[in-house]
């Protein structure tokens, strides 16, 4: 029953002109076919010889040895198909004009409603066969597209079960090759850049599967029987699957390649969460550490601090024992310095996991940071608009006015002395931005993306500001944690801006409440 | 070093804090115990009588803040001084809370420690503050029986509800006031979140009162806690080195 459909297939094969033609597989497919045909048309010619000679031996009349052929006819046509019962409708017409139609033994027909007759019995087994073939067919297509449809459901079913943990394409190709039957299956990961490919000559799959992922479109392969479609997750390619089998064709290889998306999707998805979940684990022990170390530092620095401005506040030291305890005083200061901002950035750190978001007054969070830096500051002014008193961020209050303190303690430290520091708030495209700004050496151009790098200080600076290389680079993070961004312009006629925007969010302005 | 200027407690989990501490609070003239955990506290405390305990505010044990808690109670007139290190501001909220009349970060100057010591001791030993006494500070005058304020003599006009915060805040001068008793103290006791109220009035009351609103020298921030009034100094100002 093969044969119809690989006769049909042959020859629209044949009528493209045979340019994508394989010579020697079309012509395995043919000598196939025709043995397939020649089979039924033997069984047929040998069921209408038997029916011959038992009708003619019985004297059958014309009416009764034709509704005998008829049957033959019809049966061939239900058990092999159309072309087979033609060629049997032939030799029956034949037979029934030579053994039953009068003059018998001759070709020869005296009455034309004979002609009427034999006529009538070949269009009619013609066209009945026909019909039942046409029913057959679609039968078979339905059995088919069942078939395929449970193919894909076990297919869901086993993506799954895939694991997750390990790289999908090697899981998925021979799944798809056991249970769609195929030669051979190819999978272009566009993500990894990965070919993975089982089968026999899957290298060519490989190359197809490639192709149709960087043409973005559905590639068919030459011998009729390869299919390549691209892996689409909404109109995103992210790779290819190819796929070489005998019941495959256009329409059969889509929803497989949707599967297919869809596995290697579940499996970035499961990874991008294992991986955030990893980051926050680290995330979370370094901040510990961190956290615990720093604490750890501030005993012995307290006792340190404390013996050390006892000794000099006892004042029974020679100038010498004073100008060493004083040094011991200033680098535990340092020191404690130190450890406060690596405490900050550790906290800054904990936070981007969960973040305290409170509305809080632009105008607040300078306060804040101004009074923190009181004792450092020693009577240096810092100019403040009046805008930012009715300006609101949204954002955890002790890191944002954190981050602020390192921006003014550093405008503090680098500016010229007795020169004026001013911080300008203003809300500009959805951002609220804290600009602080100071007159004094340029910073280099190099360098003003460094500055904001833990860790980093510009050269010309390290000899002469006491700072740790931590400051700004928790105001960079802090910035971020809120999803916010920092920013420097530094000229040597205008002096240095330090900015800081924050999304300014949805929300309210803050109306001043009058006493 | 002839008389004592107090008896204060040192109270931490760490020996080398109370060891630095005792021995320069010694050399400059103090009496000084010590105990290294809350329970240790309570027991000296009630024991013996002190100007003022120094609670370090992690401690093993009852910790800080309760160790706090618990010598307000039996001791209303105690000066309580909490050890904290910096960025625990909700740990000093709650100490101040909790009864405690100030604290000080670690690690601290010796020379600062010793000042609010001086001041604690003199709060403790002073009579019952009069609430309707005036009251001076530098430059700025309050009178509470005739609701009046003046700055270097001239009449600053407040409205009732800023003369109230000022009062309360000079009242208390040099102790830091968490933002929620300020709230519940002028406005009522259903008040205490109200955060961006109370900065809008402070800062009315600092364009009033202030040279320079923006850099104050009476009306103090206290980073995350509070506010505090700058303390009247009954000494000649220091001079810093």
């Amino acid at each position: 029953m093969d044969g119809d459909l690989s006769l049909a297939t042959l020859w629209v094969a044949q009528s493209n002109g045979g340019t994508r033609a394989d010579s020697w597989t079309s012509y395995r497919n043919f000598v196939r076919s025709r043995i397939g045909i020649l089979r039924g048309c033997l069984a047929g010619m040998a069921a209408v010889a038997l029916v011959t000679f038992i009708a003619f031996r019985l004297h059958l009349n014309l009416s009764t040895s034709g509704s005998l052929y008829f049957l033959i006819v019809v049966m061939v046509s239900v058990v092999w198909g159309f072309w087979e019962a033609s060629v049997t409708s032939l030799i029956a017409v034949n037979c029934l004009n030579y053994f039953f139609v009068p003059p018998v033994l001759t070709f020869r027909i005296s009455d034309p409603q004979d002609w009427v007759a034999l006529a009538t019995f070949e269009i009619t087994a013609l066209t009945v066969s026909r019909l039942s073939t046409r029913v057959q067919a679609q039968a078979r297509a339905e059995g088919r597209q069942r078939a395929q449809v449970e193919k894909l459901y076990e297919l869901g079913r086993r993506i799954l079960f895939l694991d997750r943990r390990r790289t999908i394409g090697p899981q998925i190709v021979p799944l798809v090759k056991e249970i769609f039957e195929a030669e051979a299956v190819a999978l272009f990961d566009a993500t990894l850049a990965r070919l993975d490919s089982t089968g026999s000559t899957a290298e060519d799959l490989e190359q197809l599967a490639r192709r149709a992922y960087f043409q973005d479109s559905t590639l068919e392969g030459a011998d009729g029987r390869t299919w390549a479609h691209v892996l689409r997750l909404g109109s995103r390619p992210v790779g290819a699957l190819a796929l070489r089998g005998p019941d495959l064709d256009r329409l059969a290889i889509v929803p497989i390649a949707s599967l297919a998306a869809i596995a290697l999707e579940r499996a970035r998805s499961f990874e991008k969460e294992a991986r955030a979940e990893a980051a926050r684990q680290t995330e979370q022990l370094r901040t510990t550490v961190l956290d615990a170390l720093a604490h750890a530092f501030k005993t012995p620095l307290t006792a340190i601090r404390t013996a050390s401005s006892g000794l000099l506040e006892a004042g029974r030291l020679t100038a010498d024992d004073a100008e060493l305890a004083a040094l011991i005083d200033e680098q535990a200061g340092h020191l404690n310095r130190l450890t406060s901002k690596l405490l900050q950035m550790a906290r800054i750190d904990a936070a981007e996991v969960g973040i305290r978001r409170e509305r809080v007054s632009v105008l607040t969070l300078i306060e804040d940071a101004l009074a923190r830096l009181r004792e450092q500051v020693h009577g240096r002014r810092a100019s403040v608009s009046d805008s930012a008193a009715s300006l609101e961020v949204c954002g955890d209050r002790e890191i944002l006015a954190a981050a602020l303190e390192q921006f003014l303690d550093n405008a503090f430290k680098y500016s010229t002395v007795g020169s004026p520091i001013s911080v300008t708030v203003e809300e500009n495209l959805g951002e609220v931005v804290i600009a602080v700004h100071n007159e004094g050496q340029p910073i280099r151009p190099a360098d003003r993306e460094r500055i904001f790098e833990r860790f980093y200080r510009a050269p010309e600076s390290r000899h002469r500001a006491s700072g740790t290389g931590l400051g700004l680079s928790i105001a960079k993070k802090a910035a971020e944690a809120h999803g916010g961004r920092t920013w420097v312009v530094s000229e040597e006629r205008t002096g240095t801006t330090f900015f800081f925007a924050l999304p300014s969010g949805p929300g309210r302005r803050y109306e001043s409440v009058a006493g | 070093m002839s008389q004592s200027q107090g008896r204060v407690l040192i109270v931490d989990d760490e020996s080398s804090i109370r060891r630095a501490v005792h021995n320069t609070l010694q050399g400059m003239g103090f009496h000084v115990d010590e105990a290294s955990s809350g329970e240790a506290a309570l027991r000296l405390a009630v024991e013996t009588p002190h100007d003022v305990v120094l609670l370090d505010i992690n401690m093993p044990g009852i910790g800080g803040v309760r160790a706090c808690r618990e010598l307000r109670r039996n001791l209303p007139r105690l000066g309580i001084l909490m050890l904290t290190v910096r960025d625990s501001e909700e740990d000093k909220v709650a100490a101040l809370d909790a009864g405690a009349d100030d604290y000080i970060t670690k690690p601290f100057n010796i020379r600062e420690l010793a000042a609010r010591i001086r001041a604690a001791v003199r709060r403790s030993s002073a009579s019952q503050v009069d609430l309707d006494a005036p009251i001076r500070i530098g430059s700025v005058e309050l009178d509470p029986a005739r609701r009046l304020v003046r700055k270097g003599g001239e009449p600053i006009h407040l409205t009732p509800k800023e003369f109230d915060v000022l009062h309360y805040l000079m009242a208390h001068a040099g102790l830091p006031i968490t933002h929620a008793r300020l709230l519940q103290a002028v406005w009522g006791p259903e008040y205490g979140g109200e955060l961006e109220y109370l900065r809008t009035f402070v800062r009315q009351l600092r364009k009033k009162i202030e040279d320079e609103p923006a850099e104050p020298a009476y009306l103090l921030t206290d980073s995350h806690v509070g506010y505090r009034f700058l303390e009247a100094r009954p000494e000649p100002v220091e001079v810093r080195s």
